[in-house]
């Protein structure tokens, strides 16, 4: 069940990953792991530092190759297929992936362009005024502040309206208004979207999750549905995650 | 999708460029630089005729100008990890490739429009004016030449650890063919004005080479850009 | 079979070829009438070592094509090693080219277009190393590395090209002792001398793959113990 209790069990898969392995040169980063989403699900990993959430995020968004296993995105394998996949997902991660010396209006206008957005110009107005922007449209990123910056990656990131949203730690570096705008749009498009996050913020992620996952050392080492107490999760995490595995 | 992709992404190359000219003022300095030295290299009195010598000088300020210019062009995508955004967008890597390679060659285009009347007016003796249009053809040839080798080559040395070394020590051999074919053609139009089959061989040399690499680069760049 | 072509076998095979090359070209072939006189007979070795170096970046060029359709180490390890003995055959080319050019005709460098395409031949796959030192992920490293092996062996036969035909003035084509016909004799030695040196490549293909891919196993098992 999802977080408004609506049944899942017979929704489509939109993410299926099968024994993903990768390799970085002799690093073997991840070590089979294997899971799947139905569209509407809400995944949130946690896991040490280096366990190797961010690189399966990257592999979902088709940025990393998979090294060995299957990974299928929106019915579309990353391998054979990845354009389809390219233009469902969207992704938030550390750095905002903007360009400083472009305005807010020209990286929006890039990357509607980039997706083939028809309505290129009412999306951008809008999700600007979204996310409280619209005072700084024609202002160049290098004078926005941090959280503002932030703000505009999450306008790029939606902004095709994909069906699949990874988000890599995207509370982090954010002030308190943003945090509000985020988690607002986030429950908006709560319902048809599918989420992947990782995250260490363990109440927000507790909330959100249809699904919880610890990772580490490249393996899920602990999986639950949704409901789980903090209690209950954090002797989880301690159970299951290895001492001094950060590195 | 694949024309306005293109587009999206030269214009936002352009405009970066010439809102912070970072790219254009070096390139630029170090051309007019480059006059200064040759002259002074050559160490002539004031009457000897370096009309022969031009081409030469010319060629090798642009392909070392050209090297500042592509080092640039990626060294901005992959500091602001700017890159991931582009590759997460549903587009086909040549056409990255494509307007990355168009980019640098407007880049290319301008510098030249500056550094050639001047050097003519410092160097060279005699008007070629008759031959421009010849002149300018053998510069696009030429600058196709290495702006698609040169892209080739940067997209893969921006991801090395000593990126703005590694970039002339893989491009300055390969293009070697480039600067003999250009060197010659333009001293010949310079030095004794336009010979028409001398010209058309180089000229067809230049396109050959360009179409070879242009082929090569289109199989490769995939895996030059990926992961 | 693979007794046939095992490295001590082939060595075998190299030695008794090379050694009867140079028996024939010592006491069989005719001392060359031109003016070059005795010192023509270095070419029994120059040539072939010369067309050798370029089987040698033939091999790395088909590795590197097969690396990229599928990433197997097999192909980059192939690849790796034919460039390295490819360089060593090519600077050999240019040591012999010059003590002949010295020995000849008392100069010790010509830019005639032999030796200059191979002078920038060790250029070009000198950077291929270079570019494999500073590629710091093992993946990418194999991948720019294919990249590269196939656009500088591309640019070879055009370098030649250029070398060849484009430069004005006087360059002349002076090492012709290939061109012209060469008699039974000479031919018959000049044969086994390149038998010989094609042989030596293949052993020594052989021998330094198997050596590459025993480093490659202790490196990984090193990094499975040390965890």
């Amino acid at each position: 069940m999802d977080a408004s209790g609506r049944d899942l069990s017979d929704a489509p898969l939109e993410i299926e990953v099968d024994g993903l392995r990768k390799t970085f040169g002799r690093r073997e980063v991840l070590r089979g792991l294997s899971f799947s989403l139905e569209r509407g699900g809400f995944l949130v990993m946690f896991g040490p530092n280096g366990a190797g959430k961010t690189t399966t995020l990257r592999v979902l968004a088709t940025l990393l190759t998979v090294g060995q296993g299957s990974v299928r995105v929106v019915g579309h394998d990353v391998r054979e297929d990845p354009m389809p996949v390219r233009r469902a997902v969207g992704l938030i991660s550390h750095s905002p992936m903007l360009y400083l010396d472009l305005t807010a209006y020209e990286n929006l206008r890039f990357y509607a362009d980039m997706y083939g957005l028809e309505d290129r110009e009412e999306r951008i107005t809008e999700l600007l005024e979204r996310l409280e922007l619209s005072h700084r449209r024609y202002d160049v990123v290098r004078t926005f502040s941090k959280g503002m910056r932030q703000r505009l990656a999450i306008a790029r990131a939606i902004l095709h309206r994909p069906r699949v949203l990874l988000l890599d730690e995207p509370h982090s570096g954010l002030d308190p208004r943003a945090v509000d705008i985020l988690d607002g749009l986030l429950g908006e498009i709560r319902d048809e979207h599918t989420f992947v996050m990782v995250t260490h913020h363990i109440q927000k992620g507790l909330e959100l999750a249809t699904r919880l996952m610890i990772v580490d050392g490249g393996k899920i080492v602990w999986e639950h549905g949704a409901g789980v107490a903090p209690d209950t999760f954090n002797s989880a995490y301690r159970e299951h995650v290895q001492e001094g595995s950060v590195l | 999708m694949g024309f306005r992709q293109f587009m999206a992404i030269l214009r936002k190359d352009l405009i970066r460029e010439l809102r912070t000219r970072e790219m254009l003022v070096s390139m630029f300095l170090f051309v007019m630089l480059a006059l200064v030295i040759f002259h002074y290299a050559f160490g002539v009195d004031e009457d000897t005729d370096l009309t022969y010598f031009t081409g030469g000088m010319l060629w090798v300020t642009f392909i070392f100008s050209a090297l500042l210019g592509l080092n640039r062009s990626f060294a901005q995508e992959k500091d602001e990890q700017c890159l991931d955004g582009l590759l997460l967008c549903p587009v086909d890597r040549v056409t990255i490739f494509f307007a990355k390679m168009t980019g640098n060659l407007v880049f290319l285009l301008i510098i030249q429009a500056v550094s050639v009347p001047v050097f003519t007016l410092f160097f060279i003796e005699r008007s070629y004016l008759a031959d421009i249009g010849l002149f300018l053809l053998v510069l696009l040839l030429a600058d196709l030449g290495i702006c698609t080798i040169g892209t080739l080559l940067a997209t893969i040395s921006m991801n090395t650890r000593a990126r703005d070394l590694l970039l002339p020590i893989v491009f300055l051999p390969l293009i070697v063919p480039v600067l003999i074919a250009a060197v010659s053609a333009t001293t010949g139009i310079f030095a004794d004005g336009a010979d028409l089959g001398d010209l058309a061989a180089r000229l067809g040399f230049l396109a050959a080479f360009d179409a070879v690499f242009m082929v090569a680069a289109y199989g490769t760049y995939d895996f030059a850009i990926g992961e | 079979m693979k007794k046939l072509t095992s490295a001590p076998a082939l060595f075998a095979a190299a030695g008794a070829f090379l050694a009867a090359g140079l028996l024939l070209a010592f006491l069989y072939a005719p001392v060359d009438a031109s003016s070059m006189g005795f010192s023509q007979k270095i070419f029994y070795y120059h040539a072939p070592i010369a067309e050798t170096a370029l089987v040698a970046f033939g091999i790395a060029f088909v590795a590197a094509i097969l690396y990229l359709r599928d990433p197997d180490p097999k192909w980059d390890r192939l690849s790796y090693v034919s460039v390295r003995l490819g360089l060593l055959f090519s600077v050999m080319v240019m040591v012999t080219g010059m003590i002949w050019g010295k020995a000849a005709w008392d100069a010790w460098w010509a830019w005639e277009p032999r030796l200059t395409t191979f002078l920038i031949v060790c250029f070009l796959y000198t950077a291929y190393f270079v570019l494999r030192q500073v590629v710091e992920e093992e993946s990418r490293r194999a991948t720019y590395a294919a990249v590269f092996a196939i656009v500088a062996f591309i640019d070879v036969p055009i370098t030649f090209f250029a070398t060849r035909y484009m430069p004005e003035g006087l360059h002349p084509v002076v090492i012709r002792a290939g061109d012209s016909g060469m008699e039974g004799s000479m031919f018959l030695s000049f044969m086994i001398s390149m038998a010989g040196m094609t042989l030596l490549l293949a052993a020594l293909v052989r021998a330094d793959v198997a050596a590459a891919r025993l480093k490659d196993e202790i490196d990984d098992l090193k990094t499975r113990i040390g965890g």
